[in-house]
C-alpha cells in the first residue's frame, strides 16, 4: 500500500488544520521511508509470493522498522523532532499518522509483521492478508485516496472562505492529492 | 520507483501547494525576533 497511506493523511489534514500537510504526508510514509536505506543495505527485504513481484504479492520483512516496537520508536521519534516546530498537539498527530501506517499495513500485509525487532523470541508474526485480494485492498486504497481528497477540498474550502481567499490553489491541491492518489495505484496495480 | 514519485508528488508538490493555503498556524516555538 502507497496511495492509501497518503489519503489518510489528507484526511487527517482536513480535522488538524495547524499541521503541515506535507508532514502529514512524510509521517503517513515514515516507516517506509526508514525502510528504504534498509532495503538496500539488505538488512530488510521483499520476498516474492508464487515466483513474483506485483502488487502485494510479496513478503516484506521489514523486521526493524514494521516491528511493533520499531513502529513506536519511529513514530515517537518523528513527533519528538516535530514538537519544537509545531507544538504538542500536531507533534502527536504526526506521531500517530506514523503509527497509523503500520494499522494500515496490518490489514494488507500477509502475516511478515513482528512485534519485537528482528522478530527477537519469534512471536507469531501479524499481517490480516488482504493483499490476497488484490480488488479488495486496491478498493480499500482507491477509497482512502477519494476520501483523503474530498475531506481535504472541504477544509481547505473552509479556510478559503474564512479567509476571503480564492480557491484556486485549494482546487488544484485536492486535485493533484486524488489524481496523484490514481496515478500511484494505477501505477501499484500494474508493476 | 513508484514509492519515490509519491512521495515527491504527495510530499514535495501538494506540500508545496497546501503551504500556501490560510491554515491556522499550529503552536509550536515562534522564531525569535
Amino acid at each position: 500500500m502507497i496511495a492509501g497511506h497518503f489519503g489518510f493523511a489528507a484526511m487527517v489534514k482536513a480535522r488538524e488544520r495547524s499541521a503541515p500537510l506535507w508532514m502529514l504526508m512524510l509521517a503517513s510514509v515514515w516507516l517506509d521511508i526508514v525502510f528504504v536505506p534498509l532495503f538496500v543495505a539488505g538488512i530488510e527485504t521483499i520476498q516474492p509470493v508464487q515466483g513474483r513481484l506485483g502488487y502485494g504479492s510479496s513478503l516484506i520483512h521489514a523486521d526493524y522498522t514494521h516491528s511493533i516496537i520499531g513502529m513506536l520508536v519511529l513514530s515517537a521519534a518523528l513527533g519528538a523532532i516535530a514538537w519544537p516546530k509545531w507544538g504538542r498537539r500536531s507533534a502527536i498527530v504526526i506521531g500517530l499518522v506514523a503509527v497509523s501506517h503500520w494499522a494500515l499495513d496490518l490489514i494488507v500485509h500477509r502475516p511478515d509483521m513482528p512485534i519485537l525487532p528482528a522478530n527477537a523470541l519469534q512471536l507469531p508474526l501479524l499481517g490480516f492478508g488482504l493483499w490476497q485480494m488484490p480488488t479488495a485492498s486496491a478498493a480499500l486504497e482507491l477509497t482512502l485516496v477519494l476520501a483523503g481528497a474530498w475531506l481535504y477540498w472541504r477544509a481547505a474550502r473552509a479556510v478559503c472562505l474564512k479567509a476571503q481567499r480564492g480557491m484556486r490553489l485549494a482546487v488544484i491541491a485536492t486535485l493533484l492529492i486524488a489524481a496523484s492518489g490514481i496515478l500511484i495505484l494505477c501505477l501499484d496495480l500494474t508493476s | 520507483m513508484q514509492f519515490i514519485l509519491a512521495v515527491v508528488l504527495f510530499v514535495v508538490v501538494v506540500g508545496a501547494i497546501d503551504g500556501r493555503l490560510p491554515w491556522p498556524r499550529s503552536n509550536g516555538k515562534q522564531p525569535r525576533s
